[in-house]
């Protein structure tokens, strides 16, 4: 198995702690990140999912937990110039493709300010020479570099911030739903050119989506949360073949597909979190059901899972 | 059937300062009653416009109607006065918008929004119009509907309050309704939860529904037939079977392979290349020519005309005119001709559906 790149904690976030409208955004989360793989994060607006994306690079301070990568907590107290290695490392690509990037700076500027930043490049001419490479990687034209992000469309947009995400020469890249905004045809060949970059840089993914179809295609495992807590994290095939917390069933349960025989015989589930009938003394916690596939349980729970994974 | 609305050649354009944006470019389609029409297409294909043409609701100093009817119960809407438009918005034809966070007043309780156009159309009584309001709100599903009348909409969550725009749409039985993308800002369970309610409620008050999405997998869920459009066309329409297990139009095509299905596998997904095209200089041909690998000479130069597949039926594309070389379209097309009737790669009744 590939090495562990990220391992995340029991992860925290509560905003307006000590008052009365406490929100638990993250809740005591844990997984890891294997170096070079996609790990798909789903679930429902307000479940935390963009919450724990934006804790983990930082951007919020973790009320407990740890997040270390590559063996060094991200949220101790650190140095300005630790934290800007860290930085470097680790980057984000946003949802909203107009609202992410600079509207008064020129790409060439809002691509090469990383570059600035972290002083990776020695001339202007240098800087130039960086930035059009990496517009032709992700597929626009270097003559793009002296246009504004107006100019461009949702899509080419998109590739700016990709492109801006991968100037520092990041490990680890935190894509918060970058295709929610697309067009469907736009979509594809988003998703298309981060695998390409993965495969070509070695990157390693977190893609926060609420679009199962498109999760399960990118991403080698998937977590799916639900109010704060990740209630089932397993192998992309697996988790959508036979989910086991009733959640997750529920949620695959409700993807509309384009198929119109599949759509008359489509059955929800319903899911109502009292259902489980949690006793005061159960204890519920992430259990390894079938070998790397965890679900959010009580013991009595786990018991009949495994009960049934292995008689079906 | 009875034709409830029928758009006829229907052309029109917006004057902007950078010149003539020409964003319908003759459409041509009716519903039926009790049917459900989903209008697909990307951003820009046209599909709102077109229905806020029907509504009337376009900017009347931009905007050039420049030919074509829209036939509503006998009369040109084109025609009709605003005065007379008055009566027909919320009364026969009434419209759900996407986003229902904005389409509520935030400074009015609900039951008052839902009370207007029972007041406004039906001439009701405060009282009877309360009594109304709150049947509607149960009848979309609203918990206690009588303590939430004196609710405002930031008390709600998205999916009540698209219920809430829901029960406004429906107050006054229109014979027509038009959701435009009524579902793309809510979750996957809520969706799920709107789109049975919207199709519950059509077989109660016998309905018909222009749903405008870019969601495939909606479209299969709610619609009886599918009319795609691409750079202010349509260039396919039929039932909705046709149009998921027998495309012709390579636009089609590229949409319907573009979205990974639950169960593929494969490395790469297909991916339309290019960006749609500008209807500030629209191209002379076929618009989809310069994305489709099965474009030929012909695209570039002539506008293809509706070539008829089946009686309901209709793709815009010169492959299929009869001297048109046979192309396979991509394989995930074929596959799912594969389970259609009357396609050229049917293979029996074997399969069936999952």
């Amino acid at each position: 198995m590939a090495k562990k790149l990220l391992e995340i904690k029991n992860l925290k976030q509560h905003f307006n702690v000590g008052k009365k409208n406490e929100v638990r955004a993250v809740d005591g989360i844990s997984f890891d990140i294997y170096q070079g793989e996609t790990l798909g994060l789903v679930g429902e607006s307000g479940c935390g999912k963009s919450t724990t994306g934006r804790t983990i690079i930082r951007l919020y301070d973790a009320t407990d937990g740890e997040v270390i990568y590559d063996g060094v907590n991200v949220h101790a107290k650190k140095s300005k110039k630790e934290l800007k290695a860290f930085n470097q490392k680790m980057q984000m690509i946003f949802q909203d493709p107009y609202a992410s990037l600079n509207p008064r700076m020129k790409v060439l500027d809002i691509i090469a300010e990383g570059l600035d930043i972290h002083g990776l490049v020695k001339s202007p001419a240098e800087r130039t020479k960086r930035v059009h490479e990496l517009l032709e990687t992700v597929g626009l034209n270097p003559e793009h570099a002296n246009r504004y992000p107006h100019e461009f469309s949702g899509g080419q947009r998109q590739r700016l911030g990709i492109a801006r995400a991968l100037a520092v020469e990041p490990e680890f890249i935190i894509a918060d739903e970058p295709i929610s905004a697309l067009d469907v045809s736009i979509q594809a060949q988003v998703v298309n050119l981060l695998k390409e970059l993965q495969e070509e840089k070695g990157l390693t993914y977190l893609f926060i989506a609420h679009d199962l179809s498109m999760v399960k295609y990118i991403s080698d495992r998937i977590g799916v949360m639900y109010f704060g807590k990740l209630v089932e994290l397993g192998p992309a095939e697996v988790l959508y073949s036979k989910p086991l917390h009733p959640y997750t069933q529920s949620l695959l349960s409700a993807i509309p597909l384009p198929d119109p025989n599949y759509e008359r015989n489509r059955v929800r589930i319903g899911y109502d979190p009292k259902s489980h009938n949690y006793r005061d003394d159960d204890e519920v916690i992430m259990r390894e059901v079938t070998p790397g596939h965890f679900v959010l349980c009580s013991e009595r729970e786990f018991e009949q899972m495994k009960k049934n994974s292995t008689t079906v | 059937m009875e034709k409830i609305i029928e758009v006829k050649d229907l052309e029109l354009s917006f004057h902007t300062f950078a010149g003539e944006v020409k964003a319908i470019r003759g459409v041509n389609f009716e519903v039926f009653k009790g049917e459900t029409l989903a209008i697909v297409g990307e951003s820009g294909s046209g599909k709102s416009v077109t229905t806020k043409a029907i509504m009337r609701l376009l900017p009347e100093s931009s905007t050039e109607f420049k030919n074509g009817q829209i036939l509503f119960d006998g009369k040109d809407l084109l025609k009709t006065s605003d005065k007379d438009m008055q009566k027909v918005r919320g009364k026969e034809i009434s419209m759900i918008f996407q986003d229902p966070m904005t389409s509520l007043n935030p400074t009015m309780p609900i039951g008052k929004q839902i009370m207007e156009p029972l007041l406004k159309h039906q001439k009701l009584s405060k009282e009877e119009a309360r009594r109304k309001s709150i049947e509607l709100l149960s009848l979309v599903g609203m918990p206690q509907p009588e303590q939430r009348m004196k609710q405002y909409p930031h008390q709600f969550s998205g999916g009540q309050r698209q219920r809430i725009v829901i029960a406004v749409a429906l107050a006054c039985n229109p014979k027509l309704l038009i959701a435009d993308e009524p579902t793309t800002a809510l979750d996957v369970t809520i969706q799920a939860q709107i789109l049975e309610l919207m199709k519950d409620l059509q077989k109660k008050i016998e309905t018909s529904i222009i749903f405008i999405t870019h969601d495939l997998g909606v479209v299969a869920n709610v619609a009886d037939r599918v009319a795609v459009m691409y750079g202010g066309q349509i260039v396919e329409f039929g039932t909705v079977d046709e149009i998921f297990y027998n495309p012709q139009h390579p636009y089609t095509w590229g949409l319907l392979s573009s979205m990974p299905s639950l169960d593929t596998t494969e490395e790469k997904l297909y991916a339309i290349p290019g960006s749609p095209p500008d209807l500030l200089d629209p191209p002379k041909g076929d618009a989809f020519a310069l994305r489709s690998e099965y474009a030929m000479k012909i695209d570039m130069e002539e506008k293809p005309p509706l070539f008829k597949v089946s009686d309901t039926h209709y793709a815009a594309t010169w492959l299929l005119h009869p001297d048109a070389p046979k192309v396979d379209p991509p394989a995930a097309i074929v596959e799912r001709m594969k389970k259609f009737p009357g396609s050229r790669y049917y293979e029996g009744s074997a399969g069936g559906g999952r």
